[in-house]
């Protein structure tokens, strides 16, 4: 076992753990980090820096409900004849930390009950006879590889603290991390270091309480979170709370300038949904490969749709200049090279619904228990027995008043429940619309239309919607792999359209995005690409801006190479022209054809039909 | 009362007094349950009671909206529950967990589980097969608060609808029954969070027993039916998913919630939290005469009710407004008509006009409207501009 001062790197997943022993109401920490860096050491070896004999629960990925929430404990049940309560894995953490590996593999339905658990304070049991009321006020602590996929994003609401993803590449670091790995430091050392630590965070901890901080502080901090189009006025709470929790660390009474920097970058930019004006500005930097350059216009027509904008930029005339620019140096100063792909990534942690997941009787995850017939689908059998249990004695009774033979056990069809299996069932439907300059603006609401009452029909057979656009340099995933008709309505209305066709890089993302769901167990996936078909960016701008335009040759050997490739996944298609009949050169039914898809005509199609079209499939 | 342990026969006998002679308070089975169990000596006993005091509801900032239509509802039961759906972390349970604090007082037969009153005790329990006649002069009222019943994602439907006593069973072989949440849910509210994430199987549940106002348990030798009318309120953010359009329909209201952005209101909600989480005591004390003020307002709306009258004008007006916006049956209408009697009443008026129409029209239509993917309107703008059109009809003439 790795001691927490162990740890080598990983400086900011460290603070924020500290912070959280700190103050437990922060919620807790969640850390994203690439496979390998070390992440879940660490998570574990936060239990060194907590007092002794605090619950350090270790949530495993396939718990069931009953194991989660509690329930009865059916051997002490029918052992003792009286009805014996069995915790939870969520109140066993009280008062502790409940760890997530892999916290984006969770389960929806396990997260709904965690998310509950942590907005109460406690977990409610109403099961199998049971009305309970279990204390379980724990810290949460998560770990999860983003290429796994995304958290959900009422989960990291519920939680202070989201380290900042960085890619561990400092080879030093890396080296020493071996180097710990394999040999072991001296013994003594580290309990020195493990005991000094616990006894600075026992100092901060008795300190909080006399920490105090400025109206203007807390005006600034939340300033910054409008600015950052941060969702919802919970994590204010959090934010002033980390702030006065790092100032608790180190010993002082008031909130200052680092401080409040530190409770930005842990609390606040993981949560970005857009940048601040100025920053958009002053952010001279090439572009990152994810924005096109037109972005920050784009932004800017994202803004009204639901945060009107004026207000917020009105009220920054007021918040005092110098508080201002210290959060502007502090965001520029932490993330400076990959702010724009934070912003996308806080875009791209959407919620994949969990009526994706299908309950079923057949196949899946054994999730919970119901009546139900016993041919309809697999006997749960300890469930039926708990069911049965309480029936023995009058049973018993009546069997043998009615002249019966005498039976150990008598179950009868009311007390059959059967398995419900949860599983991500449905197909996905993967929407890659065209938003390049030779997209009509027409043509657009007919797509934004189709992919609307697709939505709807989706959320009736339980199907997803993923939304790809593509415009400029490359391809955008909009909208991972959902069912909400809001959101994707939402990201459709302010689509920003024009520039170039990079086809190429819209079957990319859209290859991808199919891959991920099918290790969600997704098992059928269509894309619907609303075109003309006509690419004119190539793959390799997509990734270096500076390099050199692609001829018509390439072009046409990318997107058939990435076509036949997607055919032979098994990925379905259907391609929707947009061109107008006189312009067009036959792009798109050649596209449909290299993808071994269906062919419409828009102009003839209306959003119905495209509907249709997709669902006969 | 009957006597609670009933010995079965061939066929078991079952009333419903038994659990209410049991539970001598239904707001509290909590109490009575952790004293069954320790008596039995169980292994952990642990008490249904909530750890945390809540957020004062008249403390909760801005949010206008949600508050409003919970007030309404309580002001009349019929208006048909509300849905909150909005943003993350902007209070929505919170608001309604607070609720329970400024709810008035409902009578009730002393004890009785399912809340009823002295007429709809005497009803359900005359109903049963070979019952005596009950005079009402022996039983015993008492005075408590409309009950909040929570009912949580992970609830099993036994636990709901109700089951079999799973203790009496195991120690006696009695086959009692055991009410479930429904049953503590009658005449107050029931509330569920991330209502739309619920299990399909608990939604038709709770679909069958809303439309019915009647939840019916029939299991071997158990035939129990009790009333349970309940206001629904459920909270959700609809990005997390979509409601099962059978169960929006059932909602009266529809509040939506978004991030407040004002920063001065941010400002005070984070230092009245602070305040909150410093010292709870003090910040309930604190509060205290505004939620009395807030309880007493609610209590004299609701008094007030039956008096408030709505011309025809009015009326006509409603429909139009339906009709105009194209909303398929008449709940529409119901619903408007019954909200704005309530917001009359809370405003302490006996005459509904069309301004009360129009501040509660949007919450009533909102989520009845068609939908219709090619619309880029929202839906509260579309109430609007068809209310506008009305109100200047009305104007003109």
């Amino acid at each position: 076992m790795i001691a927490f001062t162990d740890i080598v790197g990983m400086d900011l997943a460290k603070q924020a753990l500290m912070l959280l022993a700190v103050d437990s109401e922060l919620g807790g920490v969640v850390i994203p980090s690439a496979v390998g860096s070390g992440k879940s050491t660490l998570a574990r070896a936060f239990a060194d820096i907590l007092p002794e004999s605090t619950p350090f629960v270790e949530l495993p990925l396939n718990v069931t409900e009953d194991r989660l929430i509690g329930g009865v404990d059916l051997e002490a049940t029918l052992a003792t004849g009286l009805r014996v309560v069995q915790h939870g894995v969520l109140s066993k953490a009280h008062g502790g930390v409940l760890y997530v590996d892999s916290l984006s593999l969770l389960d929806s339905s396990a997260v709904s009950h965690v998310m509950d658990a942590m907005s109460r304070g406690e977990v409610l049991v109403e099961r199998e006879g049971l009305s309970e009321v279990h204390p379980a006020k724990f810290m949460l602590v998560g770990t999860y590889d983003p290429t796994d996929g995304e958290v959900r994003m009422g989960l990291l609401d519920r939680i202070g603290i989201i380290v900042p993803f960085t890619a561990q590449n400092d080879y030093r670091a890396r080296k020493k991390i071996v180097k710990m790995v394999m040999g072991t430091r001296d013994a003594e050392d580290t309990r020195d270091e493990l005991n000094m630590l616990a006894g600075f965070i026992n100092a901060a901890k008795e300190q909080l309480p006399h920490v105090s901080i400025t109206d203007d502080q807390i005006r600034a901090l939340i300033q910054t979170a409008i600015s950052l189009g941060v969702e919802g006025n919970r994590v204010d709470i959090f934010t002033v709370r980390a702030a006065i929790a790092s100032a608790a660390l180190a010993q002082r009474s008031d909130v200052d300038e680092e401080d409040m920097k530190q409770a930005i970058k842990l609390v606040l930019i993981p949560r970005a949904t857009r940048m601040p004006e100025k920053e958009a500005e002053s952010n001279e930097a090439p572009p990152q490969e994810e924005m096109p350059p037109e972005e920050p216009e784009a932004e800017d027509e994202e803004a009204p749709s639901d945060t009107p904008d004026a207000e917020a930029e009105e009220e920054q005339k007021e918040t005092p200049d110098m508080i201002e620019e210290l959060m502007m140096e502090a965001i520029e100063m932490e993330l400076p090279d990959n702010i724009l792909n934070i912003s996308l990534a806080s875009k791209k942690k959407a919620t994949t619904g969990s009526r994706g997941e299908a309950l079923n009787n057949k196949r899946g995850r054994f999730v919970r228990s119901q009546p139900g017939e016993m041919r309809s689908g697999k006997v749960a059998l300890i469930p039926t027995l708990i069911s049965a249990a309480p029936w023995q004695e009058t049973r018993r009774r009546d069997s043998k008043m009615a002249g019966r033979p005498k039976t150990a056990l008598l179950i009868t069809k009311d007390d059959v429940k059967i398995k419900r299996f949860r599983d991500k069932s449905g197909t996905l439907f993967i929407f890659m619309v065209d938003a390049s300059g030779s997209m009509a603006l027409n043509r657009m609401r007919q797509a934004k239309g189709a992919v609307a009452s697709l939505l709807q029909n989706a959320y009736v057979h339980r199907d997803q919607v993923a939304l790809i656009s593509f415009r400029g340099k490359q391809a955008q995933v909009l909208l991972p792999p959902s069912q909400s008709v809001d959101r994707a309505k939402r990201e459709l209305d302010v689509l920003p359209t024009g520039g170039g066709t990079p086809l190429a890089s819209a079957l990319y993302l859209g290859w991808e995005t199919a891959k991920q769901a099918r290790t969600k167990g997704i098992t059928q996936v269509m894309f619907v690409l609303i075109t003309d078909g006509r690419g004119n960016i190539g793959l390799q701008a997509t990734f270096d801006p500076t390099a050199e335009k692609a001829t018509k040759e390439e072009l046409e050997k990318e997107v058939e190479a990435l076509s036949l490739s997607i055919q032979a996944d098994g990925v379905a298609a259907i391609v929707i022209d947009t061109q107008m009949n006189y312009l067009s050169r036959g792009e798109a039914p050649k596209l449909a054809q290299k993808l071994g898809g269906r062919y419409f005509y828009l102009p003839n199609a209306k959003a119905e039909q495209i509907v249709e079209a997709a669902m006969s499939f | 009362m009957s006597s609670q342990a009933e010995v079965s026969t061939k066929r078991p006998i079952m009333t419903q007094t038994e659990p209410v002679a049991k539970k001598t308070a239904a707001k509290k089975p909590v109490a009575a349950k952790a004293k069954a169990v320790s008596e039995a000596k169980a292994v952990k006993p642990s008490a249904k009671k909530r750890s945390g005091q809540a957020f004062p509801f008249t403390a909760i900032v801005g949010q206008e909206e949600m508050k409003l239509s919970l007030i309404l509802n309580i002001i009349d039961s019929r208006i048909g529950g509300v849905l909150v759906m909005g943003h993350r972390g902007t209070g929505k349970s919170t608001t309604v967990r607070a609720l329970a604090e400024v709810l008035p007082f409902i009578e009730r037969v002393a004890g009785d589980t399912y809340n009823r009153t002295v007429e709809q005790y005497i009803e359900g329990e005359e109903d049963k097969k070979g019952s005596k006649a009950i005079d009402p002069a022996t039983l015993k009222v008492e005075q408590i608060p409309v009950p909040v019943v929570d009912l949580p994602l992970g609830a099993t439907e036994d636990r709901v609808c109700g089951t079999i006593d799973i203790e009496q069973a195991l120690t006696s072989g009695v086959k009692a029954f055991e009410p479930g949440l429904l049953a503590q849910a009658n005449r107050g509210f029931l509330y569920i969070d991330e209502v739309n994430l619920l299990d399909d199987h608990l939604v038709d549940v709770l679909l069958d027993v809303a439309a019915s106002g009647r939840n019916v348990v029939e299991r071997e030798g158990i035939s129990i039916r009790h009333p349970a009318r309940f206001v629904l309120v459920g909270s959700g953010n609809p990005e997390e998913g979509e409601l099962r359009p059978q169960l929006l329909d059932r909602f009266g209201l529809h509040a939506r919630i978004i991030t407040i952005l004002d920063i001065e209101k941010r400002v005070a909600i984070v230092k009245l939290r602070r305040e909150f989480d410093d010292d709870p005591d003090a910040f309930m004390h604190k509060y205290n005469k505004e939620q009395l003020k807030l309880q007493k307002k609610i209590q004299t709306a609701k008094d007030l009710l039956p008096q408030v009258t709505m011309t025809d004008e009015v009326l006509t007006d409603i429909a139009k407004l339906c009709m105009n916006l194209g909303i398929d049956g008449h709940r529409g209408e119901l619903t408007i008509t019954r909200t704005a009697h309530a917001h009359a009443a809370y405003k302490g008026e006996t005459v509904v006009t069309m301004q009360h129409v129009k501040e509660i029209a949007g919450l009533c239509l909102r989520h009845r409207l068609r939908k219709d993917p090619l619309e880029t309107l929202d839906a509260g703008e579309k109430i609007d501009r068809e209310l506008a059109k009305i109100l200047g009809e009305a104007e003109a003439v």
